[in-house]
């Protein structure tokens, strides 16, 4: 039980070296200290997004819709921080400090991510159904807050959280590596963590022993949605805007990251150190197709193959053992 | 047991959208059997078939056709193909059920689009093309399209004058699927690669994008830190470069040019921190667009196949004259 996810773990550190080995070789810009913190900058909201999804994916389940929450989260707090809002019943209008959009952002992360969890555990549906339908209503909840049209120029207070720094590392990097850290010990050290996985690994057993399997999912999915607010609020703050079409195509990605990184689709195996291997291998990828300046028709069908090649080694390694 | 209330409340909800439908169904049937031949002049059913509504470039489009329809007395409905032509067929099948009278249309892609619009020419239904072309000219009532090659050719030139003939420049392209984005990639070309001393030293795909702008520039800078301009194929990559440029504290060193004439560009060009970009004019498409479906209702069959609408270069010299979509009214 133990053995597996550290051997995945390896798999992909290995191929993550070869990488990088490789890249050094053919680009004497990849290995470069610029271009280091400019990878850790650029796979940042992947992780945000990532982290959450290994958990959700740990129990068996799957997360995609938070592409969507990431538009909405992210456009919420722009347009409360641009224009308030106005409250015609109360006769008031609302303005919004930084930390208070931030905020509403986080809220909106986490009351659409809970609802997922509501709909799976009391309704039950299957996740992949009830979070394709949080998917189509977060994006149209996000065209129709916003017009269809960017909420741009949000004054560099909020822009902090995109493009500042702190001793030396983009803002973007330290928030990641502190929820990786957070979530890690939640995962490996804590009874909710090891519910999870107990969850994912025999959801049937886990309920015979007398878990509250409905209330560990519920919490896994709002814990999703709140990161994936995180991941809004970054990529916001990182444009200066908030792009209703934000976050097109980042669950598929995130899927991805857990994948590579040896967490298993059917639940119960895996680990965020192995997340985090996953979003550095397609951020490297990502990268190096760039410094090489390979063509855009290429890079598509290389990284393709590399999800590929990843996965089918992980799961040659995981019959053997 | 405790699912019970639950499941009636689902129950209820699903009865009672079961009855919606019924009680929709047999009235859209209605509306197609009881079509009168000769119709009364005066109020037509106009669709706006837009390519996507996922950019507000086209939002504008959509919204101007609509609200100018509608000023010229008729009814206009938007659908939104979400750049999938799939979708887009299914769009015309229920428009030509239930004849509408006329369809503006902006394609998702010239040769994929061409078959809807054989469908609804066979129902004897107009199609006026919009912004975008489809490779048939015997198919569309007319085509009003951006001229995207010349107004690349414009920017190309403008582009030379700013930036000389002896530097290293990055090109952002759109989505490498798009006719527009190799129209405007080769209006450009065609002027700037007449100096050899200008050399690409990236042509990197950021797809109609703001964020992917924004990281592909992020990237280009650390393979080319010593770039001097970059030629981007939409406004919204413009704006993901410029911020990428400056989070690196070059946004002095490169200038920027983009494409579209997108509202935070016109106002960055206005501030002098983007160089220039090609005005294209949604709204003057979209209200011609309109007009020409009224025109034709009342008899006009003379329409051009192709009726290209120029775009303007805006720079730092002449943006004063200009807003968001178009010129200053």
């Amino acid at each position: 039980m133990m053995k597996s996810p550290q051997l995945a773990r390896f798999q992909s550190l290995i191929a993550l070296a070869l990488m990088i080995i490789a890249l050094s070789v053919l680009s004497d810009k990849f290995l470069t200290v610029g271009n280091a913190r400019n990878i850790l900058l650029q796979i940042s909201v992947n992780l945000c997004l990532s982290v959450g999804m290994t958990l959700v994916i740990l129990t068996g389940g799957i997360d995609l819709s938070v592409g969507a929450i990431l538009a909405l989260a992210g456009a919420v707090a722009a347009g409360l921080l641009k224009n308030g809002i106005g409250l015609p019943m109360l006769g008031v209008h609302l303005e919004f400090t930084t930390t208070g959009a931030v905020l509403a952002g986080l809220l909106v992360g986490l009351v659409l991510g809970w609802f997922n969890g509501f709909t799976i555990t009391r309704l039950g549906l299957p996740p992949f159904v009830a979070t394709l339908a949080m998917m189509s209503i977060g994006r149209g909840l996000t065209m129709l807050w916003t017009g269809g049209f960017p909420i741009t120029a949000l004054g560099p207070s909020f822009g902090f959280i995109g493009t500042g720094y702190l001793l030396g590392l983009p803002m973007p990097v330290w928030i990641c590596a502190a929820l990786v850290a957070l979530f890690h010990v939640v995962a490996r050290h804590t009874r909710f963590g090891r519910y999870v996985y107990a969850v994912g690994g025999n959801e049937r057993a886990a309920l015979l022993t007398g878990l509250r399997v409905d209330r560990i999912k519920l919490g896994v999915y709002t814990i999703c949605g709140v990161l994936a607010g995180v991941a809004g609020l970054i990529v916001t703050a990182r444009l200066d805007a908030a792009d209703p079409k934000a976050g097109m195509g980042y669950e598929l990605d995130s899927i991805a990251a857990v994948v590579i990184g040896g967490t298993s689709l059917s639940g119960g195996r895996g680990s965020i150190p192995g997340t985090v291997l996953g979003c550095l291998i397609i951020g490297v990828l990502n990268n190096g197709l760039f410094l090489l300046d390979v063509s855009p028709f290429w890079q598509q069908v290389i990284k393709g193959i590399v999800i590929l090649a990843a996965v089918a080694v992980d799961r040659l390694g995981t019959k053997r053992a | 047991m405790k699912m019970k209330p639950i499941q009636i409340v689902c129950a209820v909800a699903i009865g009672a959208a079961l009855l919606f439908c019924a009680g929709c169904k047999p009235k859209a049937e209605q509306a197609v059997q009881g079509e009168p031949s000769g119709k009364p002049s005066g109020k037509r059913k106009i669709a706006i078939v837009i390519s996507t509504l996922n950019n507000p470039w086209f939002v504008v489009l959509a919204e101007t056709a609509k609200a100018r329809a509608i000023e010229l007395g008729h009814d206009a409905t938007v659908f939104d193909s979400q750049n999938d032509t799939a979708r887009e067929a299914a769009h015309f099948e229920n428009i030509i059920a239930a004849r509408y009278d006329a369809i503006l249309f902006n394609p998702t892609d010239a040769n994929g689009s061409i078959a809807n619009v054989r469908k609804a020419k066979a129902a004897g239904i107009p199609v006026f093309c919009i912004d975008r072309e489809i490779n048939a000219t015997d198919a569309a009532t007319a085509q009003i399209l951006s001229d995207n090659y010349s107004g690349c050719v414009a920017l190309g030139q403008y582009f030379v004058q700013r930036v000389g003939t002896n530097a290293k420049y990055a090109e952002l392209l759109g989505i490498v699927g798009d006719n527009n984005t190799w129209n405007r990639s080769r209006g450009f070309h065609s002027v700037v690669d007449r100096y050899p001393g200008l050399k690409m030293v990236a042509q990197q795909s950021g797809e109609f994008d703001r964020a992917k702008g924004l990281e592909v520039m992020e990237s280009i800078l650390q393979a080319h830190p010593d770039i001097d301009a970059v030629f981007c194929g939409n406004d919204a990559m413009a704006m993901g470069a410029y911020q990428a440029l400056v989070a690196a504290g070059k946004d002095k060193q490169v200038k920027v040019f983009g494409f579209d004439g997108a509202e935070d560009v016109i106002r960055l060009i206005a501030e002098k921190k983007i160089e220039a970009t090609g005005m294209q004019f949604p709204k003057t498409m979209a209200r011609m667009a309109a007009e020409f479906a009224d025109e034709y209702f009342k008899g006009r069959r003379d329409f051009p196949q192709k009726v290209p609408v120029q775009v303007e270069l805006v720079t730092q010299d002449n943006v004063h004259l200009y807003t968001g979509y178009g010129r200053k009214e």
